[in-house]
């Protein structure tokens, strides 16, 4: 013990040091010690040349919560230096409820100022236990001190201060206000009734006050009582009493049954949207399906330009559920709209598009900016009204060719076989998201004459525009498409053959498999493979005997994905065919058997498998335990 | 095709399976269109056992979407095997139909809209 406090003594002699690391070693090493000496040498710590020390011992100080600490740093609330007053105020308040004894034992302080620092540090404390001394300050002869008083009651929030703040209300001319607010923060329903007969003060900055204290109240039954105020001749009385109202009906889950007269709030409401406050962007989102006009509406395209990306979805939702005559206010507005506000109405207006607004909006549909005509020829296409496709077409001629793209995919929506042959001219855009858009318009498309075109495309001198056909006509998928794709097994590109299997293979009915078998030997090692496939799609188990020979194939993965396939029949009378590769040379190949004769069930190949557990390759090790097991399981 | 239908929280739940192709969406509109009549407009269609779906099966479900846009109602997909999601990727119908991951996902987006 003798050791320690010579070693604080030290420290503390060392915190005279004229050197800056010195001082702030021992502020650090005194932050160690947990002794009262440790504690003031910290204290004293406070009142160094140096920001920086100032500030450590302030942390460590904090960090401690002694209750010593704060005896202390009570007495630095009345230093000469404002900055060291503030600093000890700040580490009271993180000490916090260690604090709260020491602080309300100095409530009686000769000094004013240090009565009124103390109260302040207990209000941001917010500790019930000095609601009892806090009431008595209300009665303090400084009225500065009487009105913090009333103000760290209204920041602790406890019930039981409610009787002294009434009778402060009542008998503190100077303090009213404070006391109101301190109710109101309170926000107990149990002062309600009180609350309203102060709504006849005199002093408006009185009744603002008591309107928003029974707002915080949360009671649904007080709107009846605030109501009326909504019309009163002070704009200000006026918009408080909207605020109490908004902030009850928060409080209850928007339970507010009835419509407000709120076409004298919207420079307000639409303020508040900008401030973003939440709860007024809340609740005039939720007004906005019944509450509108011109003047609503002007405000709501004023607003738009301000908010941003994730208000703009609630707005998009919200203003959707306008009525089509505020819809129709929008549109003639949208010309003078910002370009930001033109994509924000646009989108609405998809959720509500119709052939009615489709055709007025086609007004708008070569606006200056490419966004905007983008967008407006995508949700053009979904308004089901084909009197636009000439409109449509001129756009997918715009300059920019993310407008092209949009115009084509709404064709697709929009056209009939019968007048579809202008989406083909998509299809030779140096754009390739326009070539796609295409692409997809005619497959939704589709029919005989689509199907006709895009076989001719089959043979078109353009390679692109062979793979653009042969995908649209694997997607289109019909009947009629068959045919084609069948002779494309025989296409002069390896591209247009692989294909054309993969789509056969996905089809599948009306299929001739025997026209498929050359395919099995065609020269490009992928088309064989999804010769494969498509067979096995289309003829199941029946399709071993054709491609088994493959197994033997000159590339290692069309003998991979043939045994797979093989495997995928799940018949153990094949796994014979596959028990030979087991001994194959490549350990990808005695994998892929492994585990093909495990999923086939062939306890056959059991003995054999296990051989293979002796080699070198981790991965076959792991796939003869895996067979093992499930052979074995299964046995 | 096979289809069954049930209603949960409003909501028309219809499993699908098989090939979505002319005639299975021809008789997918029929029943939808008795819903319809009962004026039912939030629909969902979970496509977990749809293998397979071509242009006219396409065109069935964008001819659903048409009258339940009109009617200002909801039509959701889910569960979309990969080959059926890339149709609807290249077709670009994935940005129109509101597509979810599995149909719980989907039901949860109808108890969400109507909260807000």
């Amino acid at each position: 013990m003798t050791d320690g406090i010579e070693r604080i003594g030290e420290l503390l002699a060392q915190l005279q040091s004229p050197d800056f690391f010195e001082r702030e070693e021992a502020v650090k090493n005194l932050g160690a010690c947990d002794q009262d000496e440790a504690v003031a040498g910290l204290v004293t710590a406070l009142e160094d040349p140096d920001l920086g020390i100032r500030e450590l011992a302030a942390d460590i100080l904090a960090q401690m919560k002694s209750a010593i600490g704060a005896q202390l740093l009570i007495r630095f609330l009345g230093h000469e230096d404002i900055g060291t007053r503030n600093l000890a105020s700040e580490i009271l308040v993180k000490i916090g409820k260690t604090s709260v004894q020491p602080l309300v034992d100095n409530l009686v302080d000769d000094d004013y100022d240090i009565r009124k620092f103390i109260v302040d540090i207990l209000g941001l404390i917010k500790d019930e236990s000095a609601v009892g001394p806090l009431c008595e300050r209300l009665w303090d002869n400084n009225i500065n001190v009487a009105v913090s008083a009333a103000e760290a009651l209204g920041e602790i929030g406890s019930p039981e201060a409610i009787p002294d703040l009434v009778k402060a209300f009542e008998q503190i001319e100077d303090a009213r206000l404070q006391a109101i607010e301190a109710l109101g923060k309170i926000g107990d329903p149990d002062t309600l009734e009180q609350l309203y007969n102060f709504l006849e003060a005199d002093d408006p900055m009185i009744q603002y006050a008591v309107i928003e204290a029974i707002g915080h109240t949360g009671v649904m039954d007080s709107i009846e009582r605030l109501i009326p105020l909504l019309d009163h001749e002070d704009t200000t009385i006026a918009e408080v009493s909207l605020m109490a109202i908004i902030t009850i009906s928060e409080a209850n889950g928007r339970k507010l049954n009835q419509d407000l007269p709120l076409d004298r709030f919207v420079d307000y409401l639409f303020d508040g949207i900008k401030r973003k406050d939440k709860i007024i962007t809340d609740f005039t989102l939720s007004s906005l399906s019944h509450w509108y006009g011109n003047n609503v509406v002007e405000s709501v395209l004023d607003v738009l330009d301000s908010v941003d990306e994730e208000d703009s979805e609630r707005f998009i939702d919200a203003l959707s559920q306008m009525e089509a005559s505020a819809l129709d206010i929008m549109l003639q507005k949208f010309p003078q709209a910002s370009p930001k506000a033109k994509i924000i109405i646009i989108n609405i207006l998809q959720k509500n598009i119709d052939e009615d607004i489709a055709l007025k909006l086609v007004e708008f549909a070569f606006d200056e900016d490419p966004e905007v005509r983008a967008k407006i020829a995508w949700i053009l296409g979904m308004s089901g009204n084909d009197e636009i496709i000439p409109t449509l077409h001129k756009l997918a001629q715009d300059e920019v060719g993310h407008v092209r793209s949009a115009a084509f995919r709404s064709l697709g929506w929009l056209c009939s076989e019968q007048n579809a042959d202008f989406i083909f001219t998509g299809l030779d855009d140096p754009y390739p998201d326009v070539r796609e858009a295409a692409l997809g318009a005619l497959i939704i498309v589709g029919g005989t004459q689509v199907t006709a075109r895009l076989t001719a495309d089959l043979y078109h001198e353009s390679t692109e525009r062979q793979r653009l056909a042969v995908t649209a006509l694997g997607m289109i998928g019909e009947t009629e498409v068959v045919e084609p794709l069948q002779k494309a097994v025989n296409h002069p590109e390896a591209t247009i053959r692989k294909s054309a299997l993969n789509s056969l293979s996905k089809i599948n009915q009306d299929v001739n498999p025997d026209l498929l078998l050359v395919s099995l030997n065609d020269e490009n090692s992928g088309v064989r493979k999804a010769a494969v496939s498509a067979l096995m799609s289309i003829k199941g188990e029946a399709a071993v005997a054709d491609i088994r020979f493959l197994l033997d194939d000159g590339d290692i993965w069309v003998r991979y994905h043939t045994i797979n396939a093989i495997a995928e029949t799940g018949c153990e009378q094949f796994g014979e065919y596959l028990r030979p590769y087991l001994n194959d040379d490549q350990d990808v190949i005695k994998i892929a058997a492994t585990k093909a004769l495990a999923q086939l069930g062939c306890h056959e190949a059991l003995s054999d498998i296990r051989k293979l557990g002796q080699e070198k390759n981790e991965d076959l090790v792991q796939a003869v335990q895996e067979a093992v097991s499930l052979l074995e399981g299964a046995h | 095709m096979g289809t069954n239908a049930k209603e949960e929280g409003g909501v028309v739940i219809i499993n699908l399976d098989g090939r979505l192709d002319l005639a299975s969406g021809t008789a997918l509109k029929e029943q939808i269109k008795g819903f319809f009549e009962q004026e039912k407009y939030s629909i969902h269609l979970n496509l977990s056992g749809v293998e397979f779906i071509n242009s006219s099966g396409l065109g069935s479900l964008v001819s659903i979407m048409k009258v339940v846009r009109l009617k200002k109602g909801r039509l959701t997909l889910s569960n979309l095997a990969s080959y059926v999601q890339e149709i609807f990727d290249i077709t670009q119908l994935s940005h129109i139909f509101e597509i979810y991951a599995i149909e719980e996902e989907a039901l949860n987006s109808y108890n969400t809209v109507s909260t807000s």
